[in-house]
């Protein structure tokens, strides 16, 4: 296991000594002291294990492809952005738009998530497991949201194929989006997630309701004028 | 010793609050929002400030001035000293760009900012307060320590910010906190656009209100310090600035024995919390709370619309 303390470098030498570790060949990275900086553990292709002792700032773990990140307290904005595949496991909260525009990979927040969650994700898991703040889900194109909590308002604006899941109250919600009953796979699907982040969740698939995009805005039809002028 | 790397862009003000909730008066408060804002300083490097409350409180109301931006003061400080020698001024003193005194607490406020304004065109009153300290000036946070010694103010609380100017000039008085006018022991920190400045300015100077910038964010303090003389608590005001405040943005507002905040309609600029049983820390970024408080505790981004208010 390699150990970078972040204390006295710069985050562009950070990142450097992360590639430099990983080209050494070892797959289990620790970074001590990040006290909250930006742009961590940026673009890391590898499938390799990445555990912060502490807090990340901004875009952490964005562009990724592969690599399982653990971060033990909070995370600023930005947290996974346009992530390929891979993990990133927060142990704290995470700032507004964590997850956004992902493609792949799971994104885990064991405490709370700000404002717009996951916006125009187009694959991928997001798994909150307290709530999160306004505009969660807007323009979401494919993937899956799944929030244990309560949920902000304009939740699921505006989406296209991305399937959201809610165990808690929905303060508002966004353009378009309906409210279903979860089916059987949508439940079996809910258990094995929760068991597999969140195995000491008191929530159950069948506790959650499922919001979908009611596709009245996928074309347009000048017939259906007043449709957009709500939505506009 | 802790170091801080400002190596991002310029980006936004930083804005920070920090409330002892425990400590007595001899808290190190000026030390921990240097701190926080030292590591906040390459967000905006324009300019630096902070709003401290923690004098004790004697009944009589501590007066910052303004002298200038720069040059030599001496000439300035005479004028000022024979002007306000009948007024009962105690604790007369001098530090830069600034002369601080204390007035008796039945002093007509209005009135003695006038008489100052009046005496010089770089003269203005920065700051009137029971326990409200304001100082700021130009420059990044080391500047504002080594020429005010920040550090070593103590206090209860305060606010501090860094500024990148994007509208408005830099100097002084464009520079945060801002105080409001004629309503002691009210300060605020910004960050963000309001985006009705210019007719919320239309409509308070149709009844007379001054505005001493071209800073959008000295609208926030105004407003402020109306709801709250219209008999509106803290927590009350904030909620009504959400609807009448247009634009992105988040304050931290500070009074004798508050510290609040409000975040935009949209959460559009960052604000992170963290409150313990010893303290209420807020900023930006999270950077300013861990680089300037050790100890372990969790910080979180506040919600849209969100309002918060503690008292001491």
């Amino acid at each position: 296991m390699a150990e970078i303390n972040c204390e006295g470098r710069s985050t562009r030498e950070i990142n450097s000594e992360i590639r430099r570790v990983i080209a050494a060949g070892d797959a289990d990275i620790v970074l001590k002291n990040p006290l909250a900086r930006h742009n961590l553990g940026v673009a890391i292709l590898d499938p390799v294990r990445i555990r912060i002792e502490g807090s990340v700032g901004y875009y952490c773990a964005g562009l990724i492809d592969g690599p399982r990140f653990e971060i033990m307290e909070s995370a600023g904005w930005g947290l996974a952005e346009s992530m390929m595949g891979g993990e990133v496991v927060v142990h704290g909260s995470a700032g507004n738009g964590a997850a956004a525009a992902i493609r792949g990979g799971t994104v885990v927040i064991h405490g709370d998530a700000a404002a717009r969650l996951g916006v125009s994700m187009k694959g991928g898991t997001v798994l909150v497991a307290g709530s999160c703040g306004y505009m969660a889900g807007f323009m979401g194109q494919k993937g899956t949201m799944i929030v244990c909590g309560d949920a902000g308002d304009a939740f699921a604006d505006s989406m296209y194929e991305t399937v959201c899941f809610v165990g808690g109250n929905v303060a508002g919600l966004g353009t378009d989006a309906v409210v279903e009953s979860p089916g059987k796979d949508d439940i079996a699907f809910l258990d094995s997630t929760l068991a597999q982040y969140l195995p000491g969740s008191q929530k159950r698939g069948n506790d959650f309701k499922k919001i979908v995009a009611g596709r009245k805005l996928w074309n347009f039809d000048k017939r259906e004028w007043k449709v957009w002028q709500e939505a506009l | 010793m802790l170091v801080v790397y400002c190596e991002y862009p310029k980006t936004m003000c930083g804005i920070v609050g920090f409330l002892a909730k425990r400590s007595d008066q001899q808290a190190a408060v000026g030390c921990t929002i240097l701190g926080m804002l030292k590591a906040l300083g390459c967000r905006g490097p324009d300019s630096a400030g902070v709003a401290l409350f923690g004098s004790p409180d004697d009944g009589r109301y501590i007066v910052r001035v303004k002298l200038g931006d720069s040059g030599e003061f001496d000439n300035k400080v005479r004028l000022l000293a024979g002007a306000v020698d009948a007024t009962g001024v105690q604790d007369f003193s001098t530090t830069a760009s600034y002369v601080r005194f204390t007035v008796a607490g039945a002093t007509d406020l209005q009135r003695l900012t006038r008489s100052i304004e009046s005496l010089d065109r770089d003269f203005e009153v920065v700051s009137i307060g029971h326990k409200l300290e304001i100082v700021k000036q130009t420059g990044s946070p080391e500047n504002l320590e080594n020429t005010y010694h920040v550090s070593r103010l103590k206090g209860t609380h305060g606010v501090g910010h860094t500024r990148l100017s994007t509208e408005s000039r830099v100097d002084l008085s464009h520079s945060q906190p801002f105080w409001s006018h004629g309503y002691p022991d009210l300060a605020i920190v910004h960050n963000g656009h309001i985006t009705n400045y210019h007719q919320l300015r239309r409509r308070y100077e149709q009844r007379a209100v001054h505005f001493y910038t071209e800073n959008d964010s000295e609208v926030v303090a105004i407003y402020l310090a109306e709801q709250l003389k219209t008999g509106a608590g803290l927590e009350e005001a904030l909620q009504r600035m959400l609807r009448d405040l247009d634009g992105s943005y988040s304050c931290l507002v500070a009074t004798e024995r508050q510290l609040g905040f409000v975040k935009d309609t949209f959460a559009l600029k960052p604000l992170v919390m963290t409150e313990t049983d010893d303290f209420v820390a807020v900023a930006t970024e999270e950077i300013a709370i861990r680089s300037a408080i050790p100890g372990t505790y969790s910080v979180r981004e506040a919600q849209v619309r969100e309002v918060r208010v503690w008292q001491r």
